[in-house]
């Protein structure tokens, strides 16, 4: 079966060998700033169903034949670019973009290829989120925030109110791969998840790829959410930034050596803790402080025409500091990422592009705390180094082979905890865990015919548990390095594309996914706390298989874009602990693990309006995902608690003038499942909670309406200093969505009365913000 | 508490600004049997007692006259510990005359003033259990509908010794006082632990983590803060949390019990500390084959102490 497939990569693959052509290859950029632009289109005027777009590097590389011929570049917001190319050998080609004339063009306008993409492209499930838009969408606190935005795209469900983490599909939280610059960022959230850690003045792009990943990415099941940082503007110095009632930010940017190099740099902080610092000061909690903290960093430099180097990192932190100085107790509280990312791209050929990364991230938590003489300390993080070495072969423009390698080392710890009374010294014994993984992948995005297309893959993966390790199987001990257990996956993808006409296609898609490195949570929402684990003896890896089919059309010269999923989801060794679990120290966190198998299945419908002053796009979801394990409730399937039946956003963005953008989101969905309280009982006269069946009620359903207005005084400033004012209301109409249930009883044994309470808890009223954004450059 | 409670609580106060509303559950369950059932061992321990009642269901309110219903009579309850099996007799607190009926519910550290509620338990009233450490004890109770059955074991005992009381960390205080005492953890097996406290006459009160093991400490020797039990119906101030205060009489009540028992405690005091906006839920783990509850054994000791003024 595996050669057959092989066989037929191949012959795909060789399809087409036409006559000679040369190649047209280079980058697209942007004129002020020298950013790269990454999925822009370069294609011939003349047919313009011969084209290809930029990699994530902003480089393209395009067959075409002898002779003359007009080449168009267009990107999202920017004006055509028409070059005129006399082609009889191979040559380089850059394409420098300007931002259209009319600014409110730039988020509404598409133009024609770009939206085609909606139908042209063999991918599924993916959806590049332009940055500009998220801007302008409500936020609450008036933090524009990244992971708030793809919530409200359907098959993407929130984890919480006010939460940035995020479920796909029917997936566990721990099933989304986040990138960041190609480094893996395992807690995307700061406190709590209400923010995420994204500063979005620092981002360029992001892509969401929801299922039917491509075989270059790997490790998760559910998801890719793939976020570039900017490279920093190689033209001029430029800072911009933002005050705000909670945080405030401030990037700035320029030429190191003009369109040879560049520089950014990108902070946030948040300031709650420090506001109330006057009245803590003057109570028993002085010392006391929270806030969280971003910092992004990026150089580049260009060596030559065929190389260039990138350093990017960032590095963020939620600190909590709690003193009270009456009873001498205090405990800090810091955790957060930290992630590094050298790439060296470099051209073999005009057809032969490659990257390699050195990547290093590290999530860490860590408390340490006490009272008089007891000293606590607790850490628990992961820590991974990657190498990756990846290509681009250009074939020709029917056949785009990617392949590449790549290995990454991790070391997780668990909780451990040291602990000092005195003279006398606690610790557990729980050692970090080791592991390898490799990736080995292939894919090839071919044009079979003039209305069918195929994106097929492979990828092959390896997972090594490495020691040092003790088995708890009676394996024996293991020295360091030395293998515990291989896990081996095979994974092959594909996805197809039927045009039926220019403006409608018909998409399929398959994917197998394994997933090496587990998070497992029993709270309902993803905690700082929580630790990642992973593969092991005992642990065995989680499979996913994907199956997609989509209907894709654009309507009335795109201005309207719509298609409709389907998917199902077959899920393999699924992990959650086990209903009696205890959250303490003394047992390893694998050992109170349960296995079992999901699946998760639904329909996304959804409508875009890209053209126009009103823009913004609606869509909706109607989906299960259920859970079944042995060691609970004897493996009858249960709604996990991100299954939401229907799941309903409208996204609105309306300009007026030159001064107004106007924004509204509306969001309607089922209400979240739980675990109901079946009723109490009594032990030493105290009222303990009995549970009915696992997550089989659910909370009323959940719904709101944000609104925003940006205001920008002097939109044809030709200052340097620009500014403008963004007013937000989140929840504007006070809907109480119950964010859970709190159970109270007051027991009185004197009268024999016993009085039992119930109460939905709602999280966040109205909330009204107000931003200064200001530009300088 | 359990750690993530704690930090969940503290980072929930910054941001609650949150309103309430009523709720009401829409389930229909069928309401388990409960049971609740010790064995002493030691010095001041009491003769082997079981309590059956229902669970309640997800009622507002309810009266003594409800609450009363809940205890199940008529039970057949027998208890073996390996030499002989003994029938415990059910006794109610309202059949009883009112001197027995204090009695009782002394023994059973029962509110005195709480016997307006006719609690009905089975009792070995001749005391003809043997009740010692290392014996283990089978349970096995016949309702109309149900059986229902348990194993417990009395562990070793491991005494508490140089009880001193301190100032409180952080300022001296005239009106409060920290206990601290020392534990020889034996090295050649798990211990479980479990506590309460009582001031004066009152009851004695469970901690919120009334259980510990010695997973951090097997085999040491070493002195520790014993905090009070405080009653978590009533709200007291985070700088007397925990503090005897000076001039009262006190009561420690020091338990060893095995694992299943322990594992009964631990869920239970997770699931009743760990409600919040970001718990799921925890099924109290207990050990009554058919039931809810827990039938445990205790080898016990109870420290009578006076806290000193300064």
């Amino acid at each position: 079966m595996r050669i057959r497939f092989l066989f037929f990569l191949f012959c795909l693959i060789t399809y087409q060998i036409g006559s000679a052509q040369y190649t047209i290859s280079g980058y697209v950029t942007d004129t002020n700033s020298g950013e790269t632009l990454i999925g822009a289109n370069v294609v011939l005027s003349s047919d313009e169903s011969i084209g290809v777009s930029t990699n994530t590097y902003g480089f393209y590389s395009i067959s075409l034949e002898a002779g003359k011929h007009i080449l168009k570049c267009s990107y999202l917001g920017y004006e055509d670019q028409i070059i005129n190319v006399d082609v009889s050998d191979n040559r380089e080609l850059n394409f420098s973009m300007s931002e259209g004339i009319a600014i409110e063009e730039v988020v509404i306008s598409a133009e024609k290829e770009e939206a085609d993409k909606n139908v042209e492209s063999t991918e599924m499930g993916t959806i590049e989120v332009p940055m500009a838009q998220i801007k302008k969408l409500p936020a609450i606190f008036g933090e524009v925030d990244l992971l708030k935005a793809i919530q409200l795209l359907p098959g993407v469900l929130s984890s919480g109110e006010g939460s940035a983490g995020f479920y796909v599909r029917g997936g566990g939280p721990d099933q989304n791969l986040v990138l960041l610059d190609e480094a893996v960022v395992y807690n995307s959230g700061h406190l709590l998840g209400f923010f995420s850690v994204f500063n979005a003045d620092a981002i360029k792009n992001t892509s969401l790829i929801k299922g039917n990943m491509p075989a270059k990415y790997g490790g998760r099941l559910s998801s890719v959410l793939d976020i570039q940082m900017k490279d920093g503007n190689d033209q001029s110095y430029k800072a911009q930034g933002g005050i705000g009632l909670v945080a405030s930010r401030l990037t700035v940017e320029g030429p190191i050596i003009k369109d040879k190099s560049s520089f950014i740099i990108s902070g946030r902080r948040t300031y709650i803790g420090d506001l109330a610092q006057p009245a803590l000061n003057d109570s028993d909690f002085k010392g006391s402080n929270y806030y969280f903290y971003d910092l992004n960093a990026k150089i580049n430099y260009r060596l030559s025409q065929k190389d260039r180097l990138f350093f990017s990192t960032y590095f963020g932190r939620d600190v909590f500091r709690f003193s009270q100085i009456k009873r001498d107790f205090r405990f800090n509280l810091p955790y957060g990422n930290a992630t590094a990312t050298a790439r060296w791209n470099h051209l073999f050929s005009d057809k032969l592009f490659f990257n390699l990364s050195a990547i290093y991230n590290d999530y860490q938590f860590q408390f340490d705390g006490g009272q008089d003489q007891f000293q606590f300390e607790l850490f628990s993080g992961v820590k991974d180094y990657t190498l990756k070495a990846d290509f681009e072969y250009f074939y020709n423009n029917d056949h785009t082979i990617k392949f590449g390698i790549n290995y990454t080392n991790h070391e997780l710890t668990p909780n451990t905890a040291t602990a000092t009374n005195g003279d006398v010294d606690f610790a557990t014994e729980y050692l970090p865990k080791y592991a390898n993984e490799w990736g080995l992948y292939a894919q090839d995005d071919i044009k079979i015919t003039s209305k069918l297309s195929a994106n097929v893959g492979l990828r092959l993966s390896l997972f090594s548990q490495l020691g040092p390790y003790e088995s708890k199987l009676g394996n024996g001990s293991f020295e360091d390095w030395e293998t515990v257990k291989n896990y081996f996956g095979f994974e092959p993808r594909a996805s197809m594309k039927y045009t039926i006409d220019p403006s409608l296609s018909f998409k399929a898609g398959i994917a197998q996914t394994y997933q090496y490195i587990h998070l497992v949570s029993n709270s309902s929402s993803t905690l700082p706390t929580d630790i990642w684990v992973p593969s092991s003896e005992i642990v065995k890896p989680q499979r996913g298989l994907q199956y997609a089919l989509g209907l894709f059309k654009n309507w009335k010269d795109n201005t309207y874009e719509t298609n409709i999923e389907v998917y199902y989801k077959d899920l393999r060794n699924q992990i959650d602990y086990s209903e009696d679990f205890v959250e303490d120290l003394s047992q390893e966190v694998e050992d109170a693990f349960v296995f079992g198998k999901g699946r998760a299945y639904g329909a996304e419908f959804f409508l875009k309006k890209a053209k126009g002053k009103l823009n913004g796009w609606i869509g909706y979801t109607l989906s299960k995902s259920e859970r079944s394990f042995d060691d609970i409730e004897g493996g009858r399937w249960y709604s996990t608690v991100y299954d939401k039946t229907h799941d309903l956003s409208i996204v609105a963005n309306y300009k007026i003038g030159r001064k107004w953008d106007l924004g509204a989101v509306a969001i309607y969905g089922t209400g979240r499942n739980y675990t109901p309280v079946g009723g109490f009982f009594l032990i030493e006269q105290n009222i303990n909670l009995w549970y009915g069946p696992r997550n089989s009620a659910r909370l009323d359903p959940y719904h709101r309406i944000d609104l925003s207005a940006t205001f920008t005084p002097k939109p044809d400033s030709k200052k340097k200093w620009k500014s403008s004012w963004t007013l937000s209301v989140y929840n504007a109409y006070n809907r109480k969505n119950p964010f859970f249930i709190l159970y109270d009883a007051d027991v009185n044994l004197e009268t024999g009365n016993v009085e039992i309470s119930g109460d939905k808890i709602t999280l966040f009223p109205i909330i009204p913000s107000i931003t200064y954004n200001f530009t300088w450059n | 508490m359990n750690f993530k409670t704690f930090i969940s609580l503290l980072f929930a106060a910054l941001w609650l600004n949150s309103c309430t509303e009523p709720f009401e559950p829409d389930t229909d369950i069928n309401q388990p049997l409960v049971v609740e059932g010790y064995v002493e061992a030691g010095p001041g321990s009491i003769a082997a007692y079981v309590i059956i009642t229902r669970a309640l269901p997800f009622i507002t309110e309810i009266g003594p006259d409800q609450l009363g219903d809940l205890f199940v009579n008529g039970a057949d309850v027998k208890v073996s510990d390996g030499d002989k099996t003994v029938q415990l007799t059910e006794l109610c607190l309202d059949d009883l005359p009112e001197e027995a009926k204090i009695l009782v519910a002394e023994a059973l550290n029962l509110d005195v003033d709480s016997l307006a509620l006719n609690i009905c338990a089975y009792v070995d009233v001749l005391d003809e259990l043997i009740r010692e450490e290392g014996r283990t004890y089978n349970l096995r109770i016949e309702t109309a509908e149900e059986i229902l059955t348990a194993t417990t074991t009395i562990p070793r005992y491991v005494p508490l010794y140089d009880f001193r009381f301190d100032d409180p960390p952080g300022e001296p205080s005239e009106k409060w006082a920290r206990l601290y005492t020392t534990i020889d953890d034996p090295a050649d097996e798990v211990n479980f632990y479990r506590y309460k406290s009582a001031v004066e006459d009152e009851p004695l009160v469970t901690p919120f983590n009334s259980v510990v093991n010695d997973v951090f400490y097997n085999g040491q020797s070493f002195e520790f803060p014993l905090s009070k039990a405080e009653d978590l119906q009533e709200e007291v101030p985070f700088e007397e949390f925990g503090l005897f205060a000076r001039g009262d009489s006190i009561t420690i009540k020091w338990m060893a019990i095995d694992e299943d028992h322990f594992d009964f405690w631990n869920t239970r005091d997770f699931s009743a500390n760990s409600a919040g906006p970001f718990s799921s839920y925890t099924r109290i783990n207990g050990n009554i084959e058919g039931a809810l509850g827990i039938w445990g054994g205790y080898s016990v000791d109870n420290y009578r102490l006076f806290v000193p003024f300064e």
